[in-house]
């Protein structure tokens, strides 16, 4: 009976019980919002400035892309050049490492040739395992 | 395992207690909670808008974040570092104090695709004004399958 009843029992604890509940929720929300930067791309280093360095000729392939995304090849030794398209450096390119493992992948480019097509030819330069890079752009030295 | 009633000899039920202990989760997952808030580190910068140009030899970067800068070359020519707008000639000017400050620093140049080159040619040029000679060219990885690449 109610009346009777003394001594109420009020409930002296905090309820942790879905504490864990809240917890994980916000773990699991700033799990799934971060965003994380994605970084990636061709690295390359660039020669620093006045250190340019004299190479002999034969060691040098120079691919000229085109504006129209044509990229005509030109080994350093000989005045002959060979027109190719994109997707045909990397196979090209990996001929000539075979052939000599000093040799230095020269992209030179168009100034108005736009920039999608430099980064492929880049691309296929890195996809056959070349280190030895130069940027250039053509009519300038 | 508590008995119920008095007499132990007489008690027929044994009573494992048949509940998890769940008061310890909470701790577990706040401390989750708050690892992973703390090692967050948020980036302040805005995106540009750009088209990425793809390639088959994209790589990570294996540089902590804050070693990295980004130079954002947008398809109308704009260029900004660190949400300014930076003139072409300037880019040096800028990048310098930034690189004393921290002689790790790579430079990630995110340029949309359909730039025309000499625009990237400045910048380079800048860079190595600017002593900051390591570069990364951010791409998006491009599928073999894509067919020819353009």
């Amino acid at each position: 009976m109610p009346l009777l009843n003394r001594r109420e029992r009020v409930d002296d604890e905090i309820p942790t019980a879905s504490l864990a509940d809240i917890a994980f929720l916000l773990l699991i929300f700033f799990l799934t919002t971060t965003v994380f930067n994605e970084e990636r791309g061709l690295p390359i280093v660039l020669p620093e400035q006045s250190k340019e360095q004299a190479v002999a000729s034969k060691n040098i392939i120079f691919f000229l892309v085109q504006p129209d995304g044509r990229v005509v090849v030109k080994r350093g030794q000989s005045e002959e050049t060979q027109t190719v398209t994109a997707d045909q450096i990397e196979g090209i390119m990996r001929q000539e490492l075979a052939a000599n493992p000093n040799i230095i992948a020269a992209v030179k480019t168009d100034p108005n040739a736009p920039y999608r097509d430099m980064i492929g030819v880049l691309d296929g330069v890195k996809q056959a395992g070349a280190d030895r890079i130069s940027l250039q752009m053509i009519g300038e030295d | 395992m508590a008995l119920k009633g008095g007499e132990a000899g007489f008690s027929r039920k044994s009573r494992a207690s048949s509940e998890i202990p769940t008061s310890s989760l909470a701790d577990i997952a706040f401390l989750l909670l708050i690892f992973f808030m703390v090692t967050t580190v948020f980036r302040k910068e805005k995106k540009r808008d750009i088209t990425w140009p793809k390639a088959e030899a994209t790589k990570k970067v294996g540089e902590k974040r804050k070693n990295i800068l980004h130079v954002w070359l947008t398809g109308q020519g704009n260029v900004w570092i660190n949400d300014q707008n930076v003139p072409f000639d300037q880019i040096a000017q800028f990048v310098r104090p930034i690189y004393a400050e921290n002689r790790q620093l790579v430079i990630e140049i995110r340029a949309d695709r359909d730039v025309p080159y000499h625009m990237i040619n400045t910048i380079t040029k800048q860079l190595q004004a600017a002593g900051a000679v390591r570069v990364v060219f951010g791409t998006r990885l491009a599928q073999r399958v894509q067919g020819p690449r353009r």
